[in-house]
């Protein structure tokens, strides 16, 4: 059980091992300048070294925060409406084109046009993170909803239960495991997102220390950042997992 | 009673063009009466007992239950699926306990009901599983006692036992027919068996392939309890057999 659990570990992490072991290799034989390319120990040490510093804790936590707000703004919105849509033919045909249009749209391009609504502050990047993470959630709802097997729902219409109470009690649930994969993509382009607007305009944020760092030439420091961003994306995917597995119990995935 | 009248049903097909899928159906089915209907696949007899349960719409002709016209789903009407339909989120406990939730039914009292309903069907053991652990008989067990729970005057089973080994189709068979003579609740029973509806029915409605019309209908007069044992011996269950059997032969070579 364990000698199969560690073999499962280690397959899993023998591309990024391979990776981060070649990365070494190069930055010990001296092959490039520790100015242009630290080595992924120094920035570990680095970044373990920054975790202790209670201002680099802030940063991480105003980002923390901004994904946090954005996604569960996110995820409220592009239920809602995607569930809406999805049982209400008008509501449908009124939605898809305005989805058609907006959803290919590099959101990052209204950050200045939010930036001058919103300011400069949090309420512009979860603004941001909303409108870039709403979509797969939205459209993963819709045609989850969609999806439904008829049969489920003419069951619980026959117990008694209304059209309105069929798309909260079962058209909702059944959807979920869909709901799920598009709240997973969205949780990663939750984390690019802030990242992306941190490092264009904001005075806090992970993106904001790697911008502050490469206007200095710190090298090193602006390598945390991403290391942090990184492993930050890991943990809420472990975390999203762990959910999943609790919430999609009955179905079989 | 259920009163079906001149009952057609024609469906827009991708290519646009409309396919009459049930062609005036028209059968009085009195109240606790046991009634298969009995016809190859493709005839209309699933969409005949959708229609019947308000899930589809009928295109022409009526349907009546105790004098009044069907206008949608309705509690009195009790649906079990080929496919078992049942919500893959909530354990077999929680499937039960929905439509006596949505009937109103406090909780207290729907857990007790649920209990019976769950030790009728055998899976008390289970109460606390989810569908996807269960194999296809106690999946549709749990179908069976979700529909009662609300206790409808009708049941419409859609070729219930049909993905079932011949084994546990056996065994429902006869757990469905020691329910019914116990509560006598007016079953409409859709199957492709001759040998499943001669069996289980009171009445046997013959259909015709695309588009389903009405062939004949047979009386079955045999004693019950039925005892599948006693039956294979049995004369007339034996003509009954032949006579539907020779009957969906007859023009139904070239659908399969």
């Amino acid at each position: 059980m364990i000698g199969r659990a560690l073999k499962s570990l280690i397959l899993h992490s023998a591309s990024l091992i391979l990776l981060l072991g070649a990365w070494e290799a190069v930055c010990r034989a001296g092959m490039v300048s520790p100015h242009l390319l630290p080595a992924p120990s120094a920035i570990f040490l680095r970044l373990l070294v920054q975790l202790a510093d209670p201002a680099f804790l802030i940063h991480l936590g105003q980002t923390v925060l901004r994904i946090a707000v954005g996604l569960a703004l996110a995820t409220a919105i592009g239920v809602g409406v995607g569930l809406a849509a999805s049982r209400n033919r008008l509501i449908g045909r009124l939605l898809e084109p305005l989805v058609r249009v907006l959803a290919p749209i590099p959101k990052i391009a209204l950050y200045p046009a939010l930036i001058l609504m919103l300011g400069f502050d949090h309420a512009s990047k979860i603004a941001l993170i909303v409108a870039d993470a709403v979509f797969p959630i939205l459209l993963a709802t819709y045609h989850g909803a969609r999806m439904v097997e008829p049969k489920l729902i003419w069951s619980a219409r026959a117990a008694g239960a209304s059209e309105r109470q069929c798309t909260f009690t079962i058209v909702l649930p059944a959807a979920l495991p869909s709901i799920y994969t598009g709240l997973r993509i969205a949780l990663l382009i939750a984390c690019v997102v802030v990242f992306l607007a941190e490092m264009i305009s904001s005075s806090d944020g992970l993106g904001h220390l790697l911008i502050r760092a490469a206007r200095s030439f710190r090298t090193l420091d602006m390598f945390v950042p991403l290391l942090a961003v990184s492993l930050l994306g890991l943990a809420l995917n472990g975390l999203a997992t762990l959910a999943g597995r609790r919430l999609l119990r009955g179905f079989a995935l | 009673m259920i009163a079906i009248e001149g009952l057609s049903k024609t469906f827009e097909t991708s290519g646009g063009e409309p396919h009459l899928a049930l062609d005036g159906i028209s059968i009085d089915i009195p109240k606790g009466q046991f009634l298969s209907i009995l016809g190859p696949s493709g005839c209309g007899k699933s969409t005949l007992l959708y229609i019947v349960g308000g899930f589809v719409p009928a295109s022409a002709g009526r349907i009546r239950v105790d004098g009044r016209a069907i206008a949608g789903p309705g509690p009195d009407r009790g649906p079990v699926f080929q496919e078992f339909a049942l919500f893959p989120w909530k354990t077999v406990r929680g499937n039960v306990l929905y439509g006596l939730l949505q009937q109103g039914v406090p909780r207290d009292q729907a857990e007790r009901r649920v209990s019976e309903l769950l030790q009728m069907v055998h899976l008390s053991r289970y109460a606390d599983f989810y569908p996807k652990e269960l194999s296809g008989g106690m999946k549709q067990r749990v179908a069976i006692a979700r529909t009662l729970a609300y206790d409808p005057a009708i049941l419409l089973m859609d070729e219930p036992f049909g993905a079932l080994d011949a084994h546990t189709r056996t065994k429902l068979q006869n757990e469905l027919l020691s329910i019914w003579e116990r509560d006598r609740k007016t079953v409409l029973f859709v199957t492709h068996s001759v040998e499943e509806a001669v069996y289980l029915s009171d009445r046997v409605m013959v259909m015709t392939p695309s588009p389903g019309r009405q062939k004949a209908v047979f009386d079955i007069d045999l004693p019950r309890p039925r005892i599948r044992a006693e039956l294979l011996l049995n004369r007339r269950y034996q003509e009954y057999l032949i006579a539907i059997e020779r009957l969906v032969q007859d023009g139904g070579e070239d659908e399969a």
